[in-house]
């Protein structure tokens, strides 16, 4: 079951997004948010009032235990919104990621502040990933893995 | 399947159908040759030209249907592993399936559409574009194995503007809305140019079975509309009885008529008047049957059916 988020949580996810990502606060207007199960956060145009309880509304963007955890879907909806805290990658590390796997410290990574990041390929973010300084940590769900082969 | 199976299973399709095919040889060439792969550009993950230029990068057969500026072909058979299907930006699609959105009237922004029978999610993520992502889409199945396809089409394409229900549609609360989508099961007939798509010699019972599913679904879409709201049915098969027999009952049962579908520069046969020992309403003749052999596709029937 969902509820709407609470005036100050949604206020701190909005302010993560544009301090983090540069992310304007105004795309947010025209959606709600919602927290479901497992601390989990959806984009929804508005919630639907059913008679019974549906399986899931809209879009999740965020994972909120501590600390919020941008979705891969969401980067992605709103890649070209995005303006911070972007890698850019190469083919060659497009097909690691998207298999799933960490990638080595690259060049751009001095424009990357620790924490999550967004990658992206030819001018799209592909996903997420998190960056501790060392390493570029692979956060693609394993549903979304797989092997490319045109790019 | 072996290849004995197969030429059996055209044949036979072949014979089923020639009587309401107006060129049975082009039809029954048609049906053995194999189907090139299509897709659809999602336009909420991108700019539509931007994503082709990027695809032709590294895919010149590319070619544009004329009657559906989202739709394509390509002669490579797995763009699922490009990566524009990885960001969402193409959604691999029949180009049939693409044909019942577009044949609903006035899909926009502001409808509630309900799409009783939705997973894989093929004509949900396409509605959803149309609406940019607006107005509302119920989208609902009853079969939870097929839900996690569902949910991560919709997650993969971006689409905020949809809700998942897993009901058998039969016994679906009373739900408003705009537009009743019936996307039905069938016997999947008209992929046959798909490898292993039947997988086996169909009988008499088998379409008697779908067509009793069919009705059920059918029936209690027309039930919830309300006067004005319209109704599309589709199947991917050739068989009149889970076809025009579908739509003339539910023509019998309910305060319902039946609208044209143009689709602009698509080749399109009418409704049949009669199968086997049974005459069907005149109305009939507006619904629409999508030959393989008029546009190098598979086999789709299409019904616009509005509460009065
Ligand atoms: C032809 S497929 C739908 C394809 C889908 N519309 C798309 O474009 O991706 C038919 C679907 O109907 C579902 N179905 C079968 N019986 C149903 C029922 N009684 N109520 C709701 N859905 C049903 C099946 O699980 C199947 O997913």
């Amino acid at each position: 079951m969902l509820v709407l988020l609470k005036k100050e949580k949604k206020e701190m996810l909005i302010e993560y997004c544009v301090e983090r990502f540069g992310i304007s606060k105004v795309i947010f207007e025209n959606y709600q948010l919602y927290e479901g199960s497992k601390n989990k956060i959806y984009l929804i145009k508005e919630l639907l009032e059913l008679r019974f309880i549906p399986e899931s509304s809209g879009l999740c963007i965020f994972r909120f235990d501590k600390t919020p955890k941008p979705t891969t879907n969401f980067l992605q909806l709103f890649s070209a919104d995005i303006s911070k805290n972007v890698l850019d990658i190469g083919e060659k590390d497009l097909i690691n990621y998207c298999k799933g796997n960490d990638l080595q410290v690259h060049s751009g990574s001095n424009k990357i502040e620790p924490g999550f990041i967004a990658i992206r390929y030819n001018n799209s973010i592909v996903g997420c990933a998190h960056w501790n300084k060392i390493t570029v940590r692979n956060q693609l769900p394993k549903s979304r893995r797989c092997k490319i082969n045109y790019y | 399947m072996n290849k004995q199976k197969q030429i059996t299973l055209q044949t036979r399709i072949a014979e089923r159908y020639a009587r309401i095919v107006d060129n049975k040889d082009e039809f029954s060439r048609s049906i053995n040759q194999p189907l090139k792969q299509s897709f659809r550009i999602n336009s909420l993950k991108g700019d539509t030209e931007k994503i082709l230029e990027s695809l032709r990068k590294y895919d010149n057969s590319i070619s544009p249907t004329n009657w559906y500026e989202n739709g394509f072909t390509t002669n490579l058979d797995n763009l699922g592993s490009s990566i524009e299907h990885f960001s969402g930006q193409i959604y691999i699609q029949e180009l049939t399936s693409m044909m019942p959105a577009l044949s609903i009237a006035d899909v926009n922004e502001s409808k509630r559409i309900i799409d009783c029978c939705a997973a894989p999610g093929s004509k949900t993520t396409q509605l959803a574009e149309m609406m940019k992502n607006k107005g509302e889409i119920i989208a609902n199945d009853n079969k939870h194995s097929r839900l996690k396809a569902l949910r991560g089409n919709l997650d993969r394409l971006g689409i905020v503007n949809t809700t998942v229900t897993l009901r058998d549609f039969r016994s679906f609360p009373n739900t408003e809305a705009d537009i009743y989508l019936v996307d039905a099961p069938c016997s999947s007939e008209g992929t046959i140019r798909k490898k292993n798509t039947i997988k086996r010699n169909l009988k008499e019972k088998d379409y008697e079975r779908f067509s009793k599913i069919q009705k059920g679904i059918l029936n209690r879409a027309c039930e919830m509309a309300e006067r004005g709201d319209q109704i599309v049915y589709s199947t991917c098969t050739f068989a009149p009885e889970e076809n025009e027999h579908v739509v003339n009952s539910i023509l019998e049962e309910h305060s319902v008529k039946l609208n044209n579908i143009n689709i602009k520069n698509l080749k399109m046969g009418k409704g049949i008047k009669n199968w086997k020992d049974e005459k069907f309403d005149s109305e009939i003749e507006k619904c629409r049957r999508v030959w393989p052999h008029h546009n190098d596709t598979d086999g789709f029937f299409i019904a616009r059916i509005e509460k009065c």
